[in-house]
């Protein structure tokens, strides 16, 4: 089991290159190192460098055929994200919901207090 | 295939966002999230009490707090202050905290060990259509040993698109 996955979900985020390509394999489904070459100026080898990062990161898995091996998103880590960005969404939606309770019982203690 | 918008073309959207318009005045509503008194009464999810508070309202300053569940469980969180605005806008680092006030690793709370050490949260306070203010959350997960300002750069983004294909999968 890994430890550090969020850590290097994370990092292979971090690069707009590599975040297409997941973008590319989530809406288009398995795809080869020259489907997803195409988009950008870039070398094969320099998309490879990028599939490895991702594929290290757990985010993409290979197949096996020995010519093209076609690329596939993995959901697993971006589950670990998305559920780290619910985990926040839940606490400040609310927290704003009390907030909101407050800033209006606060308001009326100042009308009562005699303010317009 | 679809034809995607291009996302090297559209700005990296690069923290969870999260925006509210309240129906109070900018200067009341700054008041209740820098002054301890009105933090205990509202911060946390619900059911959670606030216990235990400090602000010290200045860069550099800390905000140290505990949290109560209904269950009666305890968690500290403690953040340092990057930058104060009076009554615009604040940043503030966010962690997680034992009683000694020591940082703790999330998974101290049993969340994923995996989840940042410290997050950076920036709020701001727009007045907004006369007496309400639009309070706007940005918080962006900060990666162990990354650089701060690049480090989070558009990861968000892609989780929230990601998250479409996770829903159909």
């Amino acid at each position: 089991m890994p430890t550090d996955t969020l850590h290097s979900t994370f990092a292979a985020l971090a690069d707009p290159t590599r975040r297409a390509i997941l973008v590319r394999l989530a809406s288009g489904g398995e795809a080869s190192v020259k489907e997803l070459a195409e988009p950008f100026e870039m070398t094969l080898p320099a998309v490879s460098k990028h599939l490895k990062v991702l594929e290290r990161a757990g985010l993409i898995s290979r197949g096996r055929v020995a010519q093209s091996r076609p690329c596939r998103l993995e959901a697993g880590p971006l589950r670990e994200v998305a559920d780290w960005v619910e985990q926040y969404r839940r606490f400040w939606e609310q927290s704003f919901d009390r907030l909101d309770d407050y800033l209006h019982e606060l308001r009326r203690g100042e009308n009562e207090d005699g303010e317009q | 295939m679809a034809n995607n918008s291009d996302p090297n073309t559209e700005p990296p959207k690069q923290e969870l966002i999260i925006t509210r318009v309240f129906d109070a005045p900018r200067e009341l509503v700054f008041k209740a999230w820098t002054e301890p008194e009105h933090v205990v009464r509202w911060w946390g999810p619900k059911g959670y009490t606030t216990p235990f508070c400090t602000i010290d309202l200045r860069p550099g300053g800390i905000m140290y707090h505990c949290m109560r569940s209904p269950e009666g469980r305890e968690v500290w969180t403690k953040g340092v202050f990057r930058e104060i605005v009076v009554p615009e806008r604040i940043v503030l680092t966010d962690s997680f905290a034992d009683a000694e006030g020591n940082v703790v690793s999330p998974s101290h709370y049993g969340m994923s060990p995996d989840w940042p050490l410290e997050t950076l949260l920036t709020v701001t306070f727009d007045e907004h259509a006369g007496k309400k203010t639009k309070v706007t959350i940005r918080h962006a997960g900060i990666p162990s040993g990354a650089d701060r300002d690049g480090a989070q750069q558009g990861w968000l983004e892609t989780a929230d698109r990601l998250a479409e294909h996770l829903a159909e999968a």
